[in-house]
């Protein structure tokens, strides 16, 4: 499936409502939740506050995430041999991830990167992103 | 402790389902034994969640099953005795393999007990925990006659070991998971896990007591103090037979009405469980 494309202006539109519903989702103050910080290496989340997270943002914007797919959703059009091979990211695959996590700063991108750590890399514009997909997406099947 | 121990007895909580409206919605019955000596209100609550775990294994046929969860807010209406009948009712929100997220809730008599609004359930591979068929051919049995009740023994007290206590303000004590209890050849048969019910229900007599201590609220010498509800519920990682665990509660007085308790859990210095408890600030009685 083709990556849909999302403007700051976009994610700014959603982002004050967002941290605050990451915010409660981790337990800590919005102010803690700043656009570029990694959830997992900043702010401390694990895989079930990403569910947690999805999971209110959902409700909160009234729109269907994807619940787990977001490295799935990463991948693209790429398929899954070409994006990946034993659980290490391909140089194909990073290129992709580079994109798909634009707002991810280059550095924090290692190489080998393992499918497994990609999740350290998500910050709370990467949870704007998939909000703002998710309306994109909910607009056009109306 | 009863004989009744084992498989689908030590820690399950559904008798029987009454209703059943596949991946939607289910209501059911449990009869709390008369033998056993209290029902505290996170086993009401377990029981919800069984009922919803048993609706969300079916739509996924036994592919995956709840194992550990969040709960965004629960709100504890009025407690339970042994001897009477929990109806149980839930109302699944969504379902996938991925996660169930429901809404449930639980009466006596018609009066409600408890409500659980906004649960989330990571689903896991079912069969790392139970085999798939028990569970199918259980589920059979509970929509069908029920099981017999009576089953669950109660659940010994487990020992908590104080090591730091601010009278009215803070507790830290220690938690040995048993290596061995009756409740872990239930939950679950393959993969023995903590359940996150019985560290709430040790976490909230902390609090409990806190709240006693803490004097804002006149509670006299009857009962220890109950919350009226319980928001950000949240298991991080599973907890295993064996292993210690720090607790600590601490109080905060907002003065909205409620005094609040923070709790958490954590082993090895990570945090495995996180929970808030509000308890109601009752003004002091006339003398």
């Amino acid at each position: 499936m083709a990556e849909i494309p999302v403007t700051q202006d976009e994610i700014m539109a959603v982002y004050p409502k967002a941290a605050e519903t990451m915010a409660d989702a981790l337990g800590c103050d919005v102010e803690d939740i700043k656009p570029d910080v990694s959830l997992i290496e900043g702010l401390d989340a694990e895989s079930i506050d990403f569910l947690d997270m999805v999971f209110r943002l959902e409700r909160a914007f009234k729109v269907k995430i994807p619940r787990g797919k977001i490295v799935e959703n990463a991948r693209g059009d790429l398929p899954e041999a070409e994006f990946e091979q034993g659980g290490v990211v391909t140089e194909k695959g990073l290129v992709q991830l580079r994109e798909y996590l634009s707002e991810v700063a280059p550095e924090r991108f290692k190489t080998p990167m393992k499918v497994a750590d990609i999740p350290r890399l998500f910050t709370p514009t990467t949870f704007c992103k998939l909000v703002v997909r998710a309306q994109k997406e909910a607009a056009a099947a109306a | 402790m009863s004989p009744a121990n084992g498989h689908f007895a030590a820690y399950s909580f559904v008798d029987r389902i009454v209703a059943f409206d596949v991946g939607t919605s289910a209501r059911g019955t449990y009869a709390i034994p008369a033998h056993v000596e209290a029902f505290s209100a996170a086993l009401v609550a377990e029981a919800v969640g069984q009922l919803a775990a048993w609706v969300a294994m079916d739509a996924i046929d036994f592919r995956g099953r709840p194992v550990a969860a969040l709960a965004t807010e629960t709100r504890f209406l009025s407690s339970v005795a042994p001897g009477q009948t929990l109806d149980l009712a839930v109302d699944i929100l969504a379902c996938d393999d991925e996660a169930v997220a429901y809404n449930g809730r639980a009466s006596v008599d018609g009066v409600p007990v408890i409500e659980l609004v906004d649960c989330l359930g990571p689903m896991l591979p079912v069969a790392e925990f139970d085999a798939p068929d028990a569970l199918r051919a259980r589920l059979a049995l509970l929509r069908g006659e029920g099981a017999a009740p009576g089953r669950f023994g109660g659940v010994d007290a487990l020992r908590v070991d104080v090591a730091h206590h601010v009278p009215g303000t803070l507790l830290r004590a220690t938690l040995d998971v048993p290596a061995d209890a009756p409740f872990f050849s239930d939950h679950f048969p393959r993969r023995p896990v903590f359940p996150a019910t019985l560290l709430l229900d040790t976490q909230m007599r902390l609090a409990s007591a806190l709240v006693r201590e803490a004097g804002v609220a006149v509670y006299g010498t009857g009962p220890a103090p109950s919350p009226s509800r319980a928001t950000h519920v949240k298991m991080r990682s599973f907890i295993g037979p064996s292993q210690r665990l720090a607790l600590e509660a601490g109080l905060a007085f907002p003065g909205d009405g409620v005094v609040r308790a923070m709790l958490s859990a954590k082993t090895d210095d990570r945090l495995v469980a996180t929970a808030r408890l509000e308890f109601p600030a009752r003004p002091a009685a006339p003398r």
